[in-house]
């Protein structure tokens, strides 16, 4: 059992607390946004936000992670008009879309630390998110015009 | 064609269409061939004395229907699997319906005996959607467009010839009036009757006048695959289903389940039992044997599966292993016996009398697996006696068929649910999961969601067969080619899924499975050659091989384009020439004229009754071949790529060098003219090669969407990439290896080459692009490797090793 608060909202949960988080979120609580890939954490479909740092759902216990603040994809952005997830429509990154919620959430959590990432930031911190369509060149692109957008924001 | 046509006999009507105000709507003709056309009298909760009227929609075709508020919702029967297949079907009804783009919709109908009647043979792979739907979908709306000029000149009370339909209005240009369609469909109803000779008549726009068809439109499906809300396969839920987990035999074929011991899972909570499966092993149903774990939770099976024993009856033949399945392809080439013939032309035993010298080469491809990041699943669900399947699947209304076969369901029982496609590729043509939910749920009398894990999702994979190619090339004067020979020892897909699948050999003394052949049918003149199909027993009897992502035009066009690149540079020539000399569109190599329509043989998959299956079968009277102008549009691209990389007239740095490669993917009838040109630089003390940069001529015919054209070729591109340089799917005794990401390794977003494309469209008629550059990549860089260092490397994936061996 476990109580969460995801995306501002309260859940319990009756879940074995050795349950991995992504499968709590996705079939208990039917946020489908995030999404199984591997199950080892090496693909990153499951990223989720942890208190504000991207983590892998596959490899968190539910029990763990009680008391912390998670954000999936769904609550990202109410309106999605999360600047990432303008720039993905602008530059039309999804080609399928499983792996998408992954990195769109990935890509905040870098855009939070390095406000305009280089090439080489953006590889780095990027590159254990796979993409079987190989949409990187425009996952790319729109990092940083998002980058750009939200610095313009703040100025 | 299934456009609302009447079974009335042709020549005595033309289009007839009746027109009726809303009020007096109950009176209607209503069209019979799409359901969502009727407007209909409903009982009104909350005074049954007063019923309540739904008003109709304006459905001309089952491609689409309009609604009275001017929203037109296109019917889109392929799966969407990542090329925004809704979008190019909405861009061409919108063009030639003359919609507000703004009013526009895609849905994905579900598929059962009826629509699978209505809508025919639905699937999606070869890259054919755009090429097989694009005349059928434009003519469909212009007859509609036609309708509501006519009614909408009516309600003007204008002259039909000063009328015109323009952004979902139709405007009278001389009266400087307008309706929109909104209008008209809210004061009128319209029923309809289309003939099919309406079809052929009706008159398209001129391709100049084109604005939404060759726009680069924002997908449709973009806000919701960003936003979490995108409802793929794996997502689909229905109340009080239960779970399974599969357990994967110890050999990936033949195997059955003899005994399961359960007694530690069952102190799991929530695990409920252990199913074994045994189907008919006959090849091409996919799975043949697996335990299933069922749980109220996917977690409680996974904890259970592990605490379960299966006991195995294994095959009596020995399991088999990547090496020897090589051997045999060796064995089976030197046999001057094995074999059909899949090109025949002169005689090269001729052409090598008469040649000064020969040439020749050996080649090999490793397995490649689809790994689709969304793994299989599906949900099986039986109400009322129908069996509702919930799957994100490339062929659902085949899947309804096999499920039929393998679970003794009536397919008309089967309804299939679309979802989206977490990846497709090739890999969701194969149903193992919706089969096995079926089963599952059958037995246990409730509604089953199964679900793969990575690990059963690659062990169950389907890859693209290893292969050995060997050419040999008969050298006149001169250093042209007198005669080619090229056997290809695979296994063959097609054969997979029965006989039917395969097609004769050219000289009829046997079958041949063209699938697993395509692309050494090149377009380059040859005045003798012969292609020899030989298909691996070894590889068949082993594993369920599938079609990856340009099927055989990966292994064909590598070989292919290699040799040619060899005989080049062994005769003295430079490899650009020596293409260019050799596609001159002679004969056959000058595609069809323009007249002639493509008719794509489509044989039955067994367990289709042959009745149901000519019953779909297109007319194949709107289907232009996408072929017209041959090798010279080849030759065309060919130029493009070289002039765009500065070929032969730029100073590259040490060790660097261009290499080039073109193809005709996906096949003859359907070909996409493409050209690459790579330039890569080798470290010669570490042997590792550096992709600098890939250029991409693309001859399309006709772009839809340029920008979603743009963004299928930087995916494929990659993919080629990922397959020259990681991909390798091995078989340990029976077994796929390996099964997860940390060793099966492809491209990240680490590493990428400079990226140049050029979209050329020089054909009347839109061709596939979600393949065909996959297959030119591996060549350009092995020839752009030679080029660089002189190592010629002859298998893929390539390794640094061998480089520096062959520096």
């Amino acid at each position: 059992m476990a109580q969460l608060k995801i995306n501002s909202r309260s859940y319990f949960v009756d879940a074995a607390p050795d349950t991995p988080l992504l499968w709590v979120l996705r079939e208990d609580l039917r946020l489908t946004g995030t999404k199984f890939g591997c199950g080892r954490g090496h693909c990153g479909c499951c990223t989720v936000h942890i208190n504000g740092e991207a983590m892998r759902s596959c490899q968190l216990r539910v029990g763990d992670v009680e008391g912390t603040l998670i954000t999936t994809i769904e609550g990202l952005d109410s309106g999605t008009d999360h600047p990432i997830q303008k720039a993905w429509i602008d530059e039309q990154v999804a080609q399928c879309g499983y792996c998408q919620s992954g990195q769109i959430m990935q890509a905040a959590s870098l855009l939070a630390e390095i406000p305009d990432p280089t090439d080489d930031d953006i590889v780095k911190h990027m590159k254990f998110n796979l993409c079987r369509c190989m949409t990187y060149y425009r996952i790319i692109k729109a990092i940083k015009s998002a980058a750009a957008d939200i610095r313009k924001a703040k100025s | 064609m299934t456009v609302s046509v009447t079974n009335e006999p042709r020549g005595i009507s033309r289009r007839k269409f009746f027109i009726s105000t809303i009020a007096g709507s109950a009176a209607l003709v209503i069209s019979v061939e799409n359901p969502l056309a009727a407007g209909k009298q409903v009982v009104n909760l909350l005074d049954e004395g007063s019923p309540l009227m739904l008003p109709p929609n304006f459905a001309p075709s089952i491609w689409f229907t309009m609604e009275s508020n001017g929203a037109t919702t296109i019917h889109v029967l392929k799966a969407e699997i990542g090329q925004h297949i809704g979008t190019t079907f909405a861009q061409i009804v919108a063009e030639e319906l003359e919609l507000d783009w703004a009013a526009v919709r895609v849905d994905y109908p579900e598929m059962n005996a009826t629509n699978q009647d209505r809508y025919g043979l639905q699937m999606t792979g070869g890259s054919y959607s755009t090429n097989e739907m694009f005349d059928r979908l434009a003519r469909s709306a212009a007859v509609a467009r036609g309708i509501l000029i006519e009614i909408g000149a009516d309600l003007l009370g204008s002259d039909i010839k000063d009328c015109k339909a323009r952004k979902g209005k139709i405007i009278d240009t001389v009266l400087d009036a307008e309706i929109t369609y909104s209008e008209i469909l809210s004061e009128t109803a319209i029923s309809h009757t289309v003939e099919e000779d309406d079809l052929v008549s009706v008159s398209l726009k001129k391709r100049q006048n084109y604005e939404i068809i060759g726009k680069s439109l924002a997908s449709l499906d973009s806000p919701e695959k960003v936003n979490g809300s995108a409802r793929f396969g794996i997502d689909a839920y229905v109340p009080n289903m239960i779970y399974g987990k599969i357990i994967g035999p110890p050999v990936r074929m033949w195997a059955t389940v003899k005994s399961i011991d359960d007694s530690k899972a069952r102190g799991i909570d929530g695990y409920i039992k252990t199913i074994p499966v045994n189907l008919p092993k006959q090849m091409g149903y996919m799975v043949e044997s697996a335990a299933v774990v069922v749980a109220s939770s996917f977690p409680a099976a996974m904890r259970a599966a592990q605490l379960i024993k299966v006991d195995w009856v294994l095959p009596e033949t020995p399991p088999v292993s990547s090496n020897d399945m090589k051997e045999h392809a060796r064995k089976l080439q030197k046999d001057p016996n094995s074999g059909e013939k899949f090109v025949l032309k002169g005689d090269v035993e001729d052409a090598a009398k008469d040649s000064l010298t020969q040439i020749s080469a050996e080649y090999h491809t490793e397995m490649v697996t689809h790994a689709t990041l969304e793994p299989a699943s599906a949900v099986a669900q039986q109400v009322d006696g129908d069996w509702h399947i919930y799957a994100g699947l490339q062929a659902g209304n085949v899947m309804r068929y096999f499920v039929s076969l393998l679970t003794g369901v009536a397919p008309e029982k089967v309804i299939f649910h679309p979802h989206h496609v977490g990846g497709g590729f090739g890999g969701k043509v194969e149903f193992e999961a919706p089969i096995l939910a079926v089963l599952v749920a059958k037995t246990l009398g409730k509604p089953v969601k199964i679900i793969f894990t990575r690990e059963d999702d690659m062990f169950m994979s389907h890859p693209r067969s290893p292969t050995l190619q060997n050419l040999t090339a008969y050298i006149g004067k001169n250093g042209t080619i007198k005669g080619l020979r090229h056997d290809v020892v695979s296994g063959w897909v097609g054969a997979r899924f029965g006989e039917a699948f395969l097609i004769n050999s050219v000289d009829k003394k046997g079958k041949i499975d063209a699938w697993s052949n395509n692309g050494a049918d090149h377009w380059y003149d040859v005045p003798h050659q012969t292609v020899r199909a030989i298909q691996n027993d070894l590889v068949q009897n082993s594993f369920p091989i599938g079609a990856v992502r340009s099927v055989a035009n990966n292994y064909t066009v590598f070989a292919v384009e290699s040799f040619i690149d060899e005989i080049a540079h062994d005769t003295g020539k430079d490899p650009l020439e020596f293409r260019l000399q050799m596609l001159t569109a002679k004969g056959k190599n000058a595609g069809d004229s323009p007249d002639t329509l493509a008719h794509h043989t489509v044989p039955t998959f067994f367990g289709i009754p042959s009745a149901d299956w000519k019953k779909w079968k297109f007319r194949p009277i709107y289907h232009k071949s996408p072929n017209i102008g041959g090798a010279k549009r080849l030759a065309n691209v060919l130029h493009i790529a070289a002039g765009l990389s500065g070929y032969g007239s730029r100073n590259l740095p040490k060790d660097t060098a261009l290499g080039i490669a073109i193809s005709a993917a996906e096949e003859r009838a359907m070909p996409t003219f493409c050209a690459c040109v790579a330039e890569v630089t080798v470290n010669r003390t570490t042997g590792i090669p550096t992709i600098n940069e890939i250029i991409i001529a693309m001859d399309v015919g006709l772009a839809i969407n340029p920008d979603g054209i743009r963004s299928q070729i930087e995916g494929s591109v990659l993919w080629g990439l990922s397959n020259t340089l990681y991909e390798k799917m091995t078989a340990n005794n029976g077994k796929l290896e390996p099964t997860n990401f940390d060793k099966y390794k492809w491209q990240t977003i680490e590493g990428l080459p400079k990226l140049r494309i050029e979209i050329v469209e020089n054909g009347p008629y839109p061709s596939g692009v979600g393949e065909p550059a996959t297959s030119v990549v591996p060549p350009a860089i092995t020839n752009a490797i030679y080029n660089a260092v002189g190592a010629r490397l002859r298998s893929i994936p390539i390794s640094r090793e061998e480089i520096l061996k062959k520096i």
